[in-house]
């Protein structure tokens, strides 16, 4: 092993070294800043200015003294927090000062997920315990043992909980909860920008039934959100939360020294523009910090490239006997395997810890030094909540962002403002889908029956009432109407995903000892989890035997292969009816709502360095349904143009296209999907189909409507400066064939935006 | 207290009232239900209070009624019987108690959007069994419903199937909806005759569900009775058509559960004080057992004798499994040992290795009998040795227990060889 370095000694050596220092398109340093100060405020309770001085707290931040006197002053508000800038103490305190000043008050946290609010609760009880006062503050989530959950109900101060548990476990229930409900005074919405697309729309109507109860239990609860940097914090927590809110966006907390390294692995192929893959350099890059004895966090994009890099790095320590420092973490591993990762990372036994996305929140994980991202994570939020996790605590930190051959990897890297400037991605949600609002409409009149005037959250809805009771689960009387089905609607609604149940992952390596080691959302198991399909799990590979689609069960044994797979997955449109039309001379475009049916098609087997086809075969999955909203750009066919050239050049374009989408809206690339049709069952012409990846949409295509041109005009412009010759992965995708598929896709492109100008 | 005084009290008291009456909303009464008359038609009559209307069927049925195997009337006989006892029992009812025997019908299985549609309970008249049974008008009456029942009234004992954990919880929860109006409801003295049944008849009915106890151990067959699950399907039907023709089944359905809840009421009495036995060896070792765990180890001893010397050792095994240890307890070692040797070829392996702790320790300890006590120890490790029903490091723990017990009891032998040389 090499000497020990600090990260400006390491950085300083990559720069002299000539094969290293060719690949760095941009350093950056971003200096510290000093921390901003207010004194506590003056009523604050003496325990609390207790507790806080044995921390070694003797001033608040800027922002947590704000946040102090907003909420105690009855006014909602969000707050921008960065990652380690103390944002706890934002809600904590106005929290517990109430509750010292009135023991009845009660507050319920809400976290995204389970293992933030066990986090949370810890800390909590820290603060608690230090203050001396009789608090109690309890976590209720799937967990949570039967025997506590009635003193929980009944004496809990604060209850720390999640969306999921709230929609299904409490608000069904909530005559049990007599004592929150009545005396709710906060609402506390921790990591606010994770509640976007479908998963925060949903939230949005929980939110809502959430209010209509404490209003009929006669509470007015205001609402305390911190969220991560994104373009409409005010905007986004409004639409949530359905009420106004404040926005405190200065941090006052201190920053490190940070040193952000864009580096763009060598072009290994100039005329196809191939590079380097991202995942081999990040695993070189990580080795190097490895050896220097700087603990690493490495993010990178999917699943399958955690479990690659995992792979490839548990080589630095193959020799060593039972070592654990190099550890992946992401969603789908169980409870116990994380909890034991996390430990890890605090007590310093594991040196590298390989992520997707799954680290982004505010789990402590404690300090680490440096953060590899493999690949652009899609949108400026994430990005610097990846960053984030390096430096902590004021050090100075190493930022590497390793960028992928993609279009927008390939912008990032060459314009280090577009991230490093200050303007993020908006956070879409869309509580109008009707299917959304239905679902939960549901709900609600089984919490509450609702009157012939009422309206819910924002929306006029005594049509949808008479309907619901035409469908025969409501029964009208005179003033109201009745919930009177046996059913319980909350269990047919699921908020993670508008698709609902989940495949199991099942081992059988061992006959007599088969057992569950992970779960995937349907429309993922479609490309991940069929049959023959490699399935990598903690650097694992297994190979699915049978995946019976039926009863959402995938069986697979461990195998050792030098191949990963990958899926297609083809899909037809069909317009249902157009809501939004702009017609230009040869060019129409449209939004409406469309029906689509994917079909996983083929797989194919890559080897696993050399990236070669290395064989292939077909998917039996049934074809899955939806209706979703889309947004389509119909023209005619350029004169003398084949059908066939118009294939290849429309395939490029939408891939141009699809890239820059999240520049302008916050999703995941997969949020969005871009399909090429040579003629379009609705109008017979070529035609780009934008549409949102869920049920009932998500608002995003909308947006893309409204956005086309200067997405166009982006997509032009980055395709002309791309240095390949006739189309690379880093513009309009691979080519097969050299011939002028690039000035074919320009040509697209440029008719679509000059008549749209 | 001077008259002045009072006077100045009672004001306040009237003050306090105003303001707390000004904070809350009147109640608003809902409207009637279109559809009274065809209910009516259909047997129900209506009711209506300050809360708006309910519907109610009443039954009465004479003294000498007979459900099943079992006149009404021995009730009261099954009540003496508990007053004659001199032991405490969680079940026992005194003749100074007013007993309801309490069912409901809902209109779901669970949470708040499930309402209570019927609610019946049959009490006791001067000369006659009386059934109420009340129905909610529509989901807006609910109010009326509830006060109607008059289960706010403070004093009664509730007899119910599984009422403690599902019917009771789901009457509080509704009771919430209406807090501000309703007068409070109390917390009754509850008697679940569910659990009863499931320590009466473990091991021995499969299902403890009512039905089946009434076919087996109350002698009444129901005929043309609706499947429970259909009840909120009914009624759901019955308020959107306006029909109550087939919501008169689910009352006879509730009707026939209510009896022979009395029934019920009526035989476990009697298997739990009767002399003669007249039920299985199982269900009298269960009741002695059920004894044991309420501490009442004469009781309990009685009825496990009266099983050893009733049935054959075969069916008393596990009677004899018990009736040991009551008489360890007792220092009657001999016949404790006894038992526990009658016991041994017919209880189950977990019960066995205890069995054979237990002799070893006997031997051992109070018949100093130290070949019998390391005969026995070597039983119970050979059988521990192939048990399946611990786990490897359970087994390994038991296993560390027992080899001490080993070497202890050999050194003993050892001792006593020795001073025989």
């Amino acid at each position: 092993m090499k000497k020990k370095r600090t990260i400006d000694e390491l950085v300083r050596e990559w720069q002299e070294d000539e094969e290293i220092k060719q690949n760095i398109a941009h350093i950056v340093t971003m200096e510290g800043r000093e921390g901003q100060y207010a004194d506590f405020p003056e009523h604050l309770h003496p325990s609390i200015k207790k507790a806080l001085q044995e921390r070694g707290i003797k001033k608040l931040y800027t922002h947590q003294r704000q946040a102090f006197d907003l909420a105690l002053a009855g006014k909602s508000f969000t707050a921008i927090t960065p990652t380690a800038s103390g944002k706890s103490l934002c809600y904590h305190l106005p929290v517990l000062q109430k509750i010292l000043e009135d023991p009845s008050s009660r507050a319920i946290y809400l976290f995204p997920t389970k293992a933030l609010a066990q986090d949370q609760k810890t800390d909590l009880n820290h603060l608690i315990d230090a203050m001396d006062e009789e608090i109690y503050s309890y976590t209720y989530d799937g967990d949570t043992a039967p025997n506590i959950r009635q003193k929980v109900r009944k004496a809990g101060h604060i209850v720390m909980t999640n969306p999921d548990m709230l929609h299904s476990g409490i608000l069904p229930h909530h005559t049990k909860w007599v004592s929150l409900f009545e005396n709710l005074k906060f609402i506390v919405i921790d990591e606010l920008h994770t509640y976007k697309g479908v998963f925060g729309s949903h939230v949005a109507h929980v939110l809502r039934r959430l209010l209509r109860i404490c209003h009929f239990y006669g509470s007015n609860p205001v609402f305390i959100c911190t969220s991560a940097t994104i373009k409409n914090p005010k905007e986004l927590a409004e639409k949530l939360t359905n009420t106004k809110h404040e926005l405190i966006s200065q941090s006052g907390a201190p920053v490190g020294k940070k040193t952000f390294i864009f580096y763009n692995p060598p072009i290994i192929h100039t005329t196809f523009g191939v590079r380097k893959s991202s995942i081999l350099e990040a695993r070189d890059l990580a080795a190097k910090l490895y050896q220097a004895g700087i603990q690493t966090i490495v993010f990178a994009k999917s699943r399958v490239s955690v479990e690659r890099l995992v792979t490839y790095l548990k080589q630095l320590t193959k020799n060593k006997i039972a070592d654990e420092s190099i550890q992946g973490y992401r969603g789908g591993y169980l409870p116990s395997e994380r909890r034991q990762i996390e430990k890890g990372l605090r007590d310093g036994t594991i040196q590298i810890v390989v992520s997707t996305n799954a680290l982004e929140l505010g789990v402590d994980i404690g300090q680490l030094q440096a953060c590899i991202m493999t690949g652009y994570p899609g949108n400026i939020a994430s990005a610097w909540q990846q960053a984030g996790r390096a430096g902590r605590r004021q050090d100075s930190a190493l930022v590497i962002y390793v960028a992928n051959s993609t279009a927008l990897d390939q912008y990032v890297v060459n314009h280090p403002d577009y991230l490093l400037g200050n303007a993020p991605e908006e956070a879409l949600i869309n509580p109008d889908n009707i299917l959304i609002l239905m679902s939960h409409l549901k709900c609600a009149s089984f919490e509450l029956p609702f009157s012939t005037n009422e309206t819910y959250g924002e929306f006029e809805v005594q049509e949808l009432l008479e309907y619901l009771q035409e469908e025969g689960v409501l029964v009208k009387t005179n003033a109201h109407y009745y919930w009177m089905s046996d059913r319980f609607p909350a269990h047919d609604v699921n908020l993670r995903s508008a698709a609902g149940e989940n495949v199991v992952i099942i081992d059988q390596t061992i006959p007599a000892g088969t057992k569950v080691i992970g779960e995937m959302d349907t429309y993922s198991a479609m490309t991940l989890l069929h049959e023959e399909a490699i399935y990598l799990h903690q650097g694992v590979q297994y190979q699915v035997e049978k995946l019976d689609w039926e009863e959402k069960k995938a069986y697979v044994r461990e195998v050792d292969v030098n191949y990963y797979t990958d899926a297609n997955l083809a899909v037809e449109l069909k317009v249902l009816s157009e809501d939004k039309s702009a017609m230009y001379q040869n060019v129409t475009v449209s939004y409406g709502d469309v029906s689509l049916v994917a079909i996983p098609t083929i797989f194919k087997k890559i080897h696993m360095t050399t990236l070669d086809n290395i064989g292939s075969g077909k998917i039996h999955i049934p074809p899955m349904e939806m209706h979703t909203n889309a947004t389509w750009i119909s023209f005619d066919l350029p004169e003398n143009w084949s059908e066939e050239m118009l294939t290849d050049a429309l395939t490029g374009a939408a891939y141009a296209i699809g890239s820059f989408i999240p520049l302008y809206i916050q999703c995941d690339r997969n949020d969005v999907t871009v399909v090429p049709q040579v003629k379009s069952v609705h109008n017979e012409k070529p035609t780009l189909f934008i549409y949102d990846s869920y049920p009932g949409g998500i608002g995003l295509s909308e947006k893309v409507y409204d956005l086309l041109v200067p997405i166009l005009e982006l997509t032009i412009e980055h395709v002309l400066s791309c240095p390949c010759e006739y189309g690379c992965p880093s513009c309009i995708g691979a080519q097969d064939n050299l011939s002028d598929g690039k000035s074919r896709v320009l040509k697209i492109l440029k008719i679509l935006f000059n008549e749209m100008m | 207290m001077s008259y002045e005084n009072k006077i100045m009290q009672l004001k306040k008291m009237l003050g306090k009232k105003k303001e707390q009456h000004s904070e809350q909303p009147s109640y608003q009464k809902p409207e009637k239900p279109a559809y009274i008359s065809n209910w009516e038609k259909a047997g129900l009559s209506i009711v209506e209070n300050d809360f708006g209307v309910v519907f109610h069927r009443q039954v009465r049925y004479p003294f000498t009624y007979q459900h099943g195997w079992y006149q009404l009337q021995q009730f009261f006989q099954a009540v003496e019987k508990w007053e004659q006892t001199n032991f405490h029992h969680p079940y026992a009812i005194s003749s100074e108690e007013t007993v309801l025997f309490f069912d409901t019908e809902t209109t779901g299985l669970k949470g708040v959007g499930t309402q209570i549609f019927l609610i019946g309970l049959l009490g006791i008249d001067e000369e006659e069994f009386v059934l109420n049974q009340y129905v909610l008008a529509d989901p807006a009456n609910e109010a009326a419903l509830l006060f109607e029942s008059k289960l706010w009234q403070w004093g009664n004992t509730i007899v119910s199937y599984n009422g403690k954990s599902f019917d009771w919880p789901q009457l509080e929860m509704r009771w919430t909806f209406h807090k501000n109006f309703l007068p409070k409801l109390q917390t009754p003295r509850q008697i679940d005759l569910l659990h009863s049944s499931k320590r009466i008849w473990k091991n021995h009915l499969e299902k403890v569900k009512l039905t089946k106890v009434e076919e087996e151990k109350l002698g009444f067959k129901r005929e043309h009775d609706i499947p429970g699950f259909l009840a909120p399907i009914i009624y759901a039907d019955a308020v959107k058509s306006g029909n109550a023709i087939e919501l008169m089944k689910v009352l006879q359905h509730n009707e026939w559960d209510i009896l022979s809840l009395l029934t019920l009421y009526i035989h476990s009495t009697n298997l739990l004080l009767d002399h003669a036995l007249q039920d299985d060896a199982v269900t009298y070792i269960n009741i002695g057992k059920w004894y044991d765990d309420l501490k009442e180890r004469q009781q309990s001893e009685k009825v496990l004798l009266s099983v050893t010397n009733q049935f054959d050792v075969k069916e008393s095994g596990l009677a004899y499994f018990y009736l040991a240890f009551q008489q360890k307890r007792n220092k009657q070692f001999l016949e404790s040992i006894e038992s526990f040797q009658k016991a041994i070829h017919i209880i189950d392996e977990r019960k066995k290795l205890k069995a054979f702790e237990q002799l070893a320790m006997l031997y051992e300890h109070q018949m100093k009998d130290y070949s019998k006590a390391l005969q026995y120890t070597i039983k119970g490790i050979d059988l521990l040795q192939q048990a399946t029903f611990f786990n490897e490091n359970q087994k390994k723990k038991q296993l560390e227990t027992w080899d001490k017990r080993l070497q202890r009891i050999k050194k003993k032998n050892g001792k006593l060889f020795h001073t025989f040389e």
